[in-house]
């Protein structure tokens, strides 16, 4: 599904695995041109990480990267040599955004030195995602996605108290800076009649450290909350807020407001333990007594499945919520408008999550597939730039393109 | 109490901004809501916080609880999450009060609220209404699971959006239960995207005339992050399960137990060129040539007794001393950095990451930036968060006209609470 909210901007793409992408698609699905370009010969990361239809690997057919690409257009570009950087510097002196996530110690190296690609497009919006952004001591120092969660306050505190921290199951972190940045880049448009076309910096371990756990760190001053690794159990919090068994699975139970609680116990027969003068106290009964109450609660969810009980949390208004497969997630009825089946000639049909937010005034087109490796490279070389296509020949066999 | 921050933006002349000139009626709370309007205002917009104290924004009651008891005005989450904006204290419950909030949304571009769904219509404040008083309005709602379907009704917090949306189901380690991830991802997820969606919003607006009234779940803006666990249930039909600490595509990969009272460092090595380079930065130990780690596809094979004896490394220095070996020698190592550690962190002070501002009930009081780092306008902290109504006279009486009276009147009918 494609919105039709930014018609008419043009956006090209240096992105690799998630950051830049979703920035990208973020843009995209919301209607903008976005040309991604990628090396010649091999494409992105994400088209080596998987994961592959029935788990046959091919460049062409990874997930991530078919998910993180659709509606946009590919084109290669040796990056590496004057020529590649002739065609970015084209590119971008009639784009209206550039964004990418090369690191900053090999911009000025693949052309992506904002002055001097800007001289041609003052108006030109231009996002950098890095891990530790364009300046700073740790500039130049690298970061996978658990780095960028170790530093940013997600590992500290997820894992139990004998073992190692955890991070994200899956690399989460890109995700944040593609929002960021897509935010920056649309506000930063927004503003551009008054100031023209800006150099945006965006650290991927600042949107972690600030915007998702900045109040976090500053609790530490107010000795509110020590994080520990407490499990599935987290401090400082009124009983039940956790993840407990079921008979299918597991599923979340909380109960921030007393009456949520006060009705659980009513579903649950008042039982016994229940009125204990010990248990009184919630948060205590939290920080106290929490893996003998989850035996006791257990032992109730355990007659029920998980859509049992999320039938019997909307019936009675309590946080109950399942811990869903992604195939559950998937299956969900109310997502079904959320996943956008998009068919390529090598993968058939395959369902895809579009824009995660609905409007009532714009127009819907169908999406398109993400590119093959420099699918574009002629309708935007010759037709946009004005190539011949025997330049486009020469610049394939001199590894150009 | 931040001594060492070398940024303080507030207190210092305002620095334009990208959003100067537009304005923003914001009943958004909590968090998922105030953080739309909050990164609206530190981009410029002018952002009025409408909220009463018929029924209080849970944050500013909320912990940590600064004094001997909950003080709306002291609520240091509340503050970072609202700074910038300004507060008009309107009880929506009363009629009089919903005109009054109309008369300002015709004086605004975006309207943002996360009341349950519903609400907003009941009180004659949705989306048809506003088209009403403003035709080219901007509404974005943030909810829980959307304004319709059959979750829209769930009672649902942030754990519950991880557990909804797939994100838990693999968080936790390898063989055991999902553990909860004990952030609120949803709420960040749902707000940005609503920021995102609002600024391309006003740039159609901008071109076109036409407004957009907005629906962003928090559900299904965790579930579009699932990128990795959605595809491989497509495409090979498996369900992720916990996997610890786990890339596909890296070994080690990992947290490691160093010198201290549980201190650890994250290590990423993904090419064979940064293998080599983590051997050198260990000095070349025996164990390194072993033939089980002679590949990349080895060490995955072999990742727990690569694990172990990485360790055994890790273990002898601290977490700083090992990040800066490795990544003095190219390879990605950061330390698992607590609150503190964060706040005075050199990278992030030098940056600017966060900085104090005074606060009239708490005085300097450290808050985090939002580090949109526009080369001519970068984000910027404007102003401390507001007290309650601070702004009633100069909202209501400034902007809509209304006489002292008329104030003294509203505010005595409790229209004005």
């Amino acid at each position: 599904m494609t919105y039709s909210l930014l018609t008419g901007l043009r956006v090209l793409e240096i992105g690799s695995m998630i950051s830049a992408p979703y920035c990208g698609k973020l843009l995209a699905d919301a209607g903008a041109k976005v040309v991604k370009i990628e090396p010649p010969g091999v494409g992105e990361d994400a088209r080596r990480y998987g994961p592959w239809p029935d788990d046959v690997p091919h460049p062409e057919r990874a997930g991530l990267y078919l998910y993180l690409n659709a509606n946009k257009e590919g084109i290669t570009a040796n990056l590496e040599t004057p020529t590649g950087r002739g065609i970015l510097n084209q590119l971008a002196a009639k784009y209206d955004v550039v964004v990418h996530n090369i690191p900053p110690d090999e911009m000025e190296r693949v052309g992506l030195d904002y002055d001097a690609i800007a001289a041609d497009n003052p108006a030109l919006v231009m996002a950098s995602i890095s891990p530790w952004g364009l300046s700073g001591p740790w500039r130049d120092y690298k970061a996978y996605d658990i780095n960028l969660a170790a530093a940013g306050g997600i590992c500290e505190g997820l894992g139990a108290s004998d073992r190692e921290p955890l991070t994200f199951g899956t690399p989460e972190v890109g995700y944040f800076a593609g929002m960021a940045a897509a935010s920056s880049i649309v506000l930063a448009l927004l503003g551009r009649d008054a100031y023209g076309g800006q150099h945006i910096d965006i650290a991927e371990a600042e949107t972690m450290a600030g915007l998702y756990n900045g109040p976090e760190a500053l609790m530490a001053v107010y000795e509110w909350r020590v994080t520990r690794r407490t499990g599935h159990h987290a401090l400082d919090f009124p009983y039940p807020n956790c993840i407990l068994r079921c008979r299918d699975g597991h599923i979340f139970v909380g109960s921030p407001e007393g009456r949520q609680w006060r009705r659980l116990l009513e579903i649950m027969g008042n039982p016994d333990w229940s009125q204990e003068q010990r248990f009184r106290n919630r948060t205590a009964m939290n920080n106290l007594y929490a893996d003998e109450v989850d035996g006791y609660v257990e032992a109730w969810l355990a007659d029920y499945t998980k859509a049992e009980l999320l039938e019997i949390a909307l019936e009675n208004r309590i946080p109950l919520a399942p811990v869903r497969t992604y195939e559950e997630v998937r299956s969900d009825p109310s997502l079904d408008d959320l996943f956008v089946v998009i068919e390529r000639d090598d993968t058939g049909p395959v369902a895809y999550p579009g824009p995660p937010y609905r409007l009532s005034e714009t127009e819907v087109s169908a999406a398109k597939p993400a590119p093959t490796l420099g699918q574009h490279n002629r309708a935007i070389l010759c037709d946009e730039l004005g190539y011949s296509a025997a330049d486009l020949v020469k610049l394939y066999q001199t590894g150009i393109i | 109490m931040v001594e060492q921050s070398n940024s303080n933006n507030n207190g210092a002349e305002a620095r334009p901004g990208v959003l100067n000139g537009y304005r923003v009626l914001d009943f958004g709370w909590v968090l998922a809501g105030a953080l739309p309007g909050m990164a609206l205002a530190d981009m410029g917009a002018e952002v009025i916080k409408v909220e009463t104290r018929q029924r209080l924004d849970y944050m500013r009651m909320g912990r940590p609880i600064v004094g001997d008891q909950p003080d709306p005005e002291q609520n240091p989450m509340f503050h970072n999450v609202n700074r910038g904006k300004l507060s008009v204290t309107l009880n929506i419950a009363e009629p009089d009060a919903v005109e009054l909030a109309k008369r300002l949304i015709a004086r605004c571009d975006v309207v943002i609220e996360n009341f349950s769904p519903g609400v907003m219509d009941r009180l004659g404040l949705g989306y048809e209404a506003l088209r009403q008083v403003k035709p080219d309005i901007v509404m974005a709602s943030i909810s829980s699971t959307g304004q319709d379907g059959p979750l829209r009704d769930l009672r649902a917090y942030a754990p519950s959006i991880g557990s909804l949306s797939g994100l838990d189901s693999t968080m936790g380690y390898e063989g055991g239960g999902p553990l909860g991830l004990k952030h609120a991802f949803g709420d960040i997820c749902g707000a940005l995207h609503a920021v995102f969606a609002i600024g391309a919003a006003l740039l159609h607006r901008n071109r076109t005339g036409h407004g957009q009234y907005i629906d962003v779940s928090m559900l299904r803006a965790t579930v579009v992050t699932q990128g990795v666990g959605l595809m491989e249930q497509a495409l090979t039909g498996r369900s992720l399960q916990p996997r610890g600490n786990y890339d596909p595509t890296m070994a080690p990969y990992g947290n490691y137990p160093c010198a201290g009272d549980d201190t650890w460092v994250s290590i990423a090595v993904k090419s064979e060129g940064e293998w080599q380079s983590m051997v050198r930065a260990m000095g070349s130990p025996a164990w390194a040539a072993d033939d089980r780690f002679g590949s990349q596809y080895r060490r995955q094979r072999h990742r727990r007794e690569l694990d172990a004896l990485i360790s055994r490394w890790t273990a002898e220095h601290e977490a700083d001393v090992v990040t800066e070996l490795l990544q003095s020698h190219g390879v990605a190592a950061a330390p698992v950095l607590g609150a503190e550690e964060r706040l005075f962190h050199p990278h992030f002070m030098a940056r600017g990451l966060y900085s104090d501002t005074e606060h009239p009930a708490l005085g300097a009081e450290p808050v985090f930036n939002l580090m949109w780092n526009l080369s001519k306008t970068p984000s910027q902290v404007r102003r401390h968060a507001p007290l309650l109504g601070e702004h009633n006279r100069e909202v209501l009486c400034g902007y809509l006209g209304l006489g002292e009276d008329e104030l003294a009147e509203l505010e005595e009918r409790r229209v004005v609470y």
